[in-house]
């Protein structure tokens, strides 16, 4: 078993809590901004039924984290399958490349790059910049070009966030293993 | 006393530890700049002038990337003032071009992974400074190419959303640093008691 996969379910326990206050800022941000100019009736009932939804089932997962600790992994990927969808579908409910919501993945994609193990990661990163590329196509080349700084800086966030986690993992094996830390080079990112 | 430079060291060792973080954060930054500038630019002379910032960033990069290899990082000052360079930079490429400029410029994102790397690495009260000082560049950079967002409700919705987005970047990378900060005192703390044990079954 590598090294990564024995780290991955204590980062998970801890990396929930960051995705659970990510789901709660979307929820939160998303209602305000739906009810700030909103569209047309049935993109303002979608968007509210979506967040609603995210909603409830955020305070399933919250109080789950809470009372009886994290939730497996394979629930934590589908819950985060959930809010790249949420946020794809509100994209696409506004018309793809007029709507702003993109914004909204950043969160996301954080929240996950700092819980899950890295190819988990990198696939979220790598289904999320295709599904945006695929909802929000480019009409012109200006497009093309906001569209390739959107999805390098997501790239971004996800190479941060996980580096970052590797970083920590690793200062904390040296926090464990003093005697073999001191010769160690901790600041190796594998 | 002892408490205050506990914590002063802890915060170096974040920096000392952290600053990769900053550096692929910078060459992302660069990445996407350049692919912006020679995707944008219309002719010769903007291309020229506008890779002129980009060749310096970069050469701050390599300097500060080939420092951390070597084993003899930079000191915290420069890096702060790198971060600050970074957000410098962003500002003024919207502000600036080439492409569409001020509430326009879609590199406003290129502000996310810079703010997200502060709050990982620097201390609370640098990474607020950070986050203040990007929002004001931005709000400051929106207005000074125009401020058409003042008069649509639509524009000033997407303006605060944006603002909000790059909040929360920086509040969630916070947030996980302390639970990281967390986690490696309750290791170190365990790691006190286990030594504690067994010098007292040796004794």
């Amino acid at each position: 078993m590598s090294a990564e996969s024995t780290r991955t379910p204590e980062d998970l326990t801890y990396g929930q809590s960051v995705i659970v206050a990510a789901r709660w800022i979307l929820v939160l941000a998303g209602l305000g901004f739906a009810a700030w100019n909103p569209g047309p009736v049935w993109e303002l009932r979608l968007e509210i039924a979506l967040l609603l939804g995210l909603a409830a089932a955020n305070f399933h997962v919250h109080a789950r984290l809470l009372a009886q600790g994290p939730l497996p992994p394979r629930v934590a990927y589908a819950a985060s399958v959930v809010d790249i969808a949420v946020v794809t579908l509100v994209v696409l409910a506004q018309r793809g490349p007029a709507s702003e919501i993109y914004v909204f993945y950043f969160p996301a994609i954080l929240a996950l790059s700092v819980a899950f193990p890295g190819d988990v990661t990198a696939t979220f990163t790598a289904v999320t910049a295709i599904l945006y590329a695929l909802v929000s196509p480019p009409a012109s080349a200006g497009d093309v070009e906001a569209l390739m700084s959107r999805l390098l800086a997501l790239g971004a966030v996800a190479l941060c966030g996980y580096t970052y986690r590797r970083i920590e993992q690793d200062r904390r094996v040296t926090a464990r293993e003093p005697a073999l830390g001191a010769g160690g080079d901790s600041r190796a990112v594998r | 006393m002892r408490e205050i430079s506990s914590a002063t060291r802890e915060a170096a060792e974040d920096i000392f530890f952290g600053q990769l973080v900053l550096i692929l954060a910078r060459w992302s930054l660069i990445l996407a700049a350049a692919a912006h500038v020679l995707w944008g630019a219309s002719d010769q002379a903007t291309l020229l002038v506008a890779m002129l910032p980009l060749v310096v960033l970069m050469a701050l990069n390599f300097y500060v990337h080939g420092r951390y290899l070597t084993e003899r990082p930079v000191n915290p000052a420069f890096l702060m003032t790198a971060s600050v360079l970074d957000l410098a930079f962003v500002t003024a490429m919207i502000v600036l071009g080439p492409g569409p400029r001020g509430f326009g410029s879609p590199l406003f994102i290129l502000y996310y992974p810079l703010l997200l790397a502060a709050a990982f690495v620097y201390p609370r009260w640098f990474t607020g400074a950070c986050l203040l000082a990007g929002m004001a560049g931005y709000i400051g950079a929106c207005l000074a190419t125009a401020a058409p967002f003042l008069e649509d409700g639509r524009q000033l919705e997407v303006l605060v959303q944006r603002l909000t987005v790059g909040a929360a970047m920086a509040g969630l990378g916070t947030y996980y640093w302390r639970i990281q900060r967390r986690r490696r005192a309750a290791v170190a703390g365990m790691n006190g008691r286990s030594q504690v044990h067994a010098q007292k079954r040796a004794s």
